[in-house]
């Protein structure tokens, strides 16, 4: 090949061993090289001392941190590692029964104590009726009707047992915070508090029963107002019914 | 696949890329990389960190000097230690020594990640004091440390524009024109002066 050929790409074979000619340049000197064995030589030449460019550096070494990293890459750290929890299905299955269980046992536990309230009231309930039903049936009971705003009912009075029965209809539930007090009034409009009832929510009317301390032939009627929960020394509330004896 | 593509121009590369480096290590030094990696090919880690040690040094050098950044430098070593355990099995010995394969792949990786991160080369001269030059304590390596050293003072030795050009077409990747864009300079002056360095560089290299 004449030399003014072969010079054009003789002059790019530095630049070609350093990856840095353009693409055009690189695809025509690549042409040429498959036929001149001169500029193979030459570029072998480049190529060794591009290389040597490469470790022309001073050393620098890295962090030791930098070879605790890589070894932790490695398959033995990866092996060392904590495993992710993994469950199989049958210890899965086993925790969803176990879970259920409980579940049905805080329930039942729940149930059981909310039928335990329920038998307490309606024992209470019972025992007040047959005490109602008592009085009844004794010869010298008074029966006063109580028709006051919409709440009727009956109250029974026993002077000389001092038992009082109370049934009232349509009374309104109460929040927690209050509750009903019954109250005996005297002639100079002292009261004298007799106790303290909730309605039952169940149940359509709702009964108070109880055997006083006092002498009942004392008052001259009685009372119920809705008192703070515990109830109150004095009325202090609504007053929701009154009965004159 | 970006690495098969680099392997691929390796192996391109050899045998005559590598041919320069017969010397490098002497004898046994290469027949024991060449353990050494056939070791890490069969999963050796013990191989592996011992060709860490003796040649990590190299490595992060030169992935430091190319992107100037401590921490993509840091992760650019990994990075090439980590294709050294999964690809040894693409090293042949015959073809020539193991740390020119390892810094050509050190060389492509911080090249790459310069590219991902868009940065544009930094025209400063290495930072690295030439004392450093004495802390090398492999007595095996000496007669390849002198060429070596010789090379590196003959590229400080280049006048400020042909430092420039090696700089920026070897160790920041970028080709000719793209150098001419970035320096302001003609075409050919570019070619003219990356020519005339490189036949300096040789007549050291040839000595």
């Amino acid at each position: 090949m004449p030399l003014k050929e072969h010079t054009p790409f003789i002059e790019n074979i530095p630049a070609y061993a350093l990856g840095s000619l353009d693409a055009e340049d690189a695809s025509a000197l690549e042409n040429h090289l498959k036929t001149c064995n001169s500029c193979r030589s030459e570029l072998t030449v480049y190529r060794a001392m591009s290389e040597g460019l490469l470790a022309a550096i001073p050393p620098k070494s890295p962090p030791a941190s930098l070879r605790r990293q890589l070894q932790s890459k490695l398959p033995s750290a990866r092996r060392l590692s904590p495993q992710p929890l993994r469950w199989s299905w049958n210890q899965f299955a086993l925790a969803f029964a176990v879970g259920v269980l409980v579940l049905l046992n805080a329930f039942s536990v729940f149930q059981m104590q909310s039928l335990q309230r329920q038998q307490a009231q309606l024992s209470y309930q019972l025992q007040s009726e047959q005490t109602a039903l008592a009085l009844l049936s004794y010869p010298g009971v008074k029966t006063l009707a109580i028709n006051t705003d919409g709440i009727t009912g009956t109250l029974l009075l026993d002077e000389d047992r001092n038992a009082v029965a109370l049934f009232a209809w349509n009374l309104p539930p109460l929040p927690d915070s209050r509750t009903y007090q019954v109250w005996l009034i005297g002639a100079q409009g002292e009261r004298v508090s007799l106790g303290l009832f909730h309605p039952e929510p169940s149940l359509p009317f709702t009964s108070f029963s109880i055997i006083s301390s006092e002498n009942i032939s004392n008052f001259v009627g009685l009372g119920v107002t809705v008192e703070p929960s515990g109830g109150s020394s004095h009325p202090t509330g609504t007053r929701l019914l009154t009965v004159n004896f | 696949m970006k690495d098969v593509f680099y392997f691929h121009r390796l192996m391109k590369y050899t045998p005559a890329q590598f041919s320069g480096w017969v010397e490098y290590n002497g004898y046994m030094s290469d027949l024991e990389d060449a353990k050494l990696a056939a070791q890490v090919t069969q999963g050796d880690e013990k191989a592996f960190l011992a060709l860490y040690d003796r040649y990590s040094s190299r490595v992060h050098a030169l992935t430091l000097r190319i992107l100037n950044d401590p921490m993509m430098a840091e992760e650019a070593t990994q990075d090439t230690f980590l294709k050294l355990w999964n690809r040894a099995h693409l090293y042949l010995a015959e073809r020539g020594s193991l740390l020119p394969w390892l810094l050509t792949i050190a060389r492509r990786v911080a090249l790459d990640r310069l590219r991902l991160e868009a940065r544009r080369p930094l025209l400063s001269d290495a930072d690295d004091p030439d004392e450093k030059w004495q802390s090398i304590p492999d007595g095996n390596t000496l007669s390849d440390e002198h060429r070596w050293r010789s090379l590196h003072f003959a590229v400080q030795s280049l006048s400020a524009e042909h430092r420039q050009v090696i700089e920026l077409a070897y160790y920041q990747g970028l080709s000719q024109s793209e150098i001419s864009e970035t320096l302001g300079w003609p075409l050919g002056t570019v070619k003219t002066r990356l020519r005339a360095a490189m036949q300096q560089l040789r007549r050291e290299w040839d000595r």
